[in-house]
């Protein structure tokens, strides 16, 4: 066991030690591309990085293309990458972007991209892991005996913190357990997708806002069909102002519906990229020392750099965790502002006759 | 007049943060070391609203980047 561990561990050195050679041996080649390419880096692609020594590096997925072309024909086409769809001559190359060779238009775009497939494989992970751990409650391992092992233990830490500190905490008790199969499977494939994101050549599917706004969405219906008649009394008709106020409150508190999922959205995707922008910045100051000031400057930055780097890895990983924990306690509580039923309706009522 | 549009947005915007995240920090250690039993909940609390602060920082920081690569 610690023998094929310490193989792995030597090959993963070896591999990270020999892919910059490369690169840098291939970036001399190229010569016009910068070297250094930030937002290449968290941009989505139509191909998976993997170390330099497997297919040059990149692995292109299918494309999947609905396009309408020159004579209003819509149809689906299915290509096993990029370069068979330019060969096949319905599609050019148009400054990195997939355009119908006849002057048609592309109408949707089903691609399977980098971060369509960190997607799958975090919600796959998260399925995987759970099914399996239910398994082993229903031969009744952790019910009736300990829970067996380090991932059995993690599990039912995360578990029970979701369903006691985020559901429970912020639902109403008699709904909170319906809400926790969906909490959780956010908490687990967003914690995931993110870290995901911090393993070398993979891509931060979170750090993409479809993604994110996708999960918001998700968040946002499932907190409108779980609202209760007070909910909606609340939006449509606050309960204990004049009317004219009401004027005023409708129009604030519909925008509130969207705003809501909204920020979620956006919280969780410029985290993500902030993150990754940094680090990638931070790095790159290296070869900009070592561009202006000469290679001594540049071994020089490079102590600084990389131990910066290293501390704001090591951040990085609390904030994937604390980011997946944000966004499921978020919907949580608004869940459960939705789904809440309201005790102080009597008051209000009170307080309405009495003035 | 982006990159400096984005430049000074993103300071603003990191002292608006910072003077919002500094309060609740102030504040919640303040109320932990009055009740020390209550620490759970005021740190759920903190953190939510430290996530709504940062959320409207972010939005700020998400403009600052627009204005980088696309800003003229």
């Amino acid at each position: 066991m610690i023998q094929t561990l310490r193989r792995l561990f030597l090959t993963l050195l070896f591999l990270s030690i020999s892919t910059p050679n490369l690169l840098a041996a291939d970036a001399e080649n190229k010569g016009d591309e910068p070297v250094i390419d930030v937002m290449g880096t968290v941009a989505d692609h139509d191909y998976l990085k993997v170390p330099e020594l497997i297919n040059k590096g990149k692995i292109y997925l299918p494309r999947i293309l609905y396009w309408e072309n020159a004579e209003g024909e819509s149809r689906v086409d299915f290509y096993w990458n990029t370069k068979s769809a330019i060969a096949s001559g319905a599609f050019i190359d148009q400054d990195h972007v997939l355009t119908p060779a006849d002057g048609g238009m592309i109408k949707m775009d089903f691609s399977i991209t980098s971060h369509l497939v960190y997607f799958w494989a975090s919600m796959g992970l998260a399925l995987f892991i759970t099914i399996m751990m239910a398994g082993r409650y229903k031969k009744g391992i952790g019910k009736d005996v300990e829970p067996k092992g380090a991932l059995q233990n993690i599990f039912e830490v995360l578990f029970i913190f979701i369903r006691d500190d985020v559901a429970r905490a912020n639902i109403d008790d008699n709904k909170s357990d319906r809400y926790v199969p969906y909490l959780f499977t956010m908490f687990m494939g967003i914690a995931f997708m993110n870290l995901f994101g911090l393993l070398p050549w993979a891509a931060t599917a979170t750090a993409d806002l479809t993604v994110t706004a996708t999960l918001a969405i998700i968040t946002f219906f499932i907190t409108q069909f779980s609202g209760t008649k007070d909910y909606w009394g609340h939006i449509f008709w606050f309960p204990g102002v004049p009317t004219w106020v009401r004027a005023i409150l409708t129009p604030v508190e519909v925008l509130g519906m969207f705003t809501k999922p909204f920020a979620l959205a956006i919280r969780l995707f410029a985290n993500m990229l902030s993150g990754k922008i940094m680090i990638i910045s931070i790095l790159g100051l290296i070869f900009i020392f070592a561009e202006f000031f000469g290679p001594i400057a540049g071994y020089g930055v490079s102590i600084v750099s990389v131990a910066l780097t290293v501390v704001l890895y090591a951040l990085k990983v609390f904030v994937a965790l604390l980011q997946a924990y944000i966004f499921t306690l978020l919907s949580a509580v608004f869940i459960g502002m939705a789904a809440e039923d309201h005790h102080h309706d009597e008051e209000n009522y009170r307080a309405e006759h009495a003035a | 007049m982006g990159l400096l549009a984005a430049g000074i947005g993103a300071g603003i915007v990191a002292i608006g943060a910072g003077i919002g995240i500094g309060m609740i920090g102030k504040a919640a250690t303040e109320s932990i070391a009055r009740q020390p039993e209550a620490a759970g909940d005021i740190r759920g609390a903190m953190i939510l609203t430290a996530a709504f602060i940062e959320g409207v920082a972010l939005l700020g920081a998400v403009i600052c980047i627009l204005l980088v690569f696309f800003g003229g």
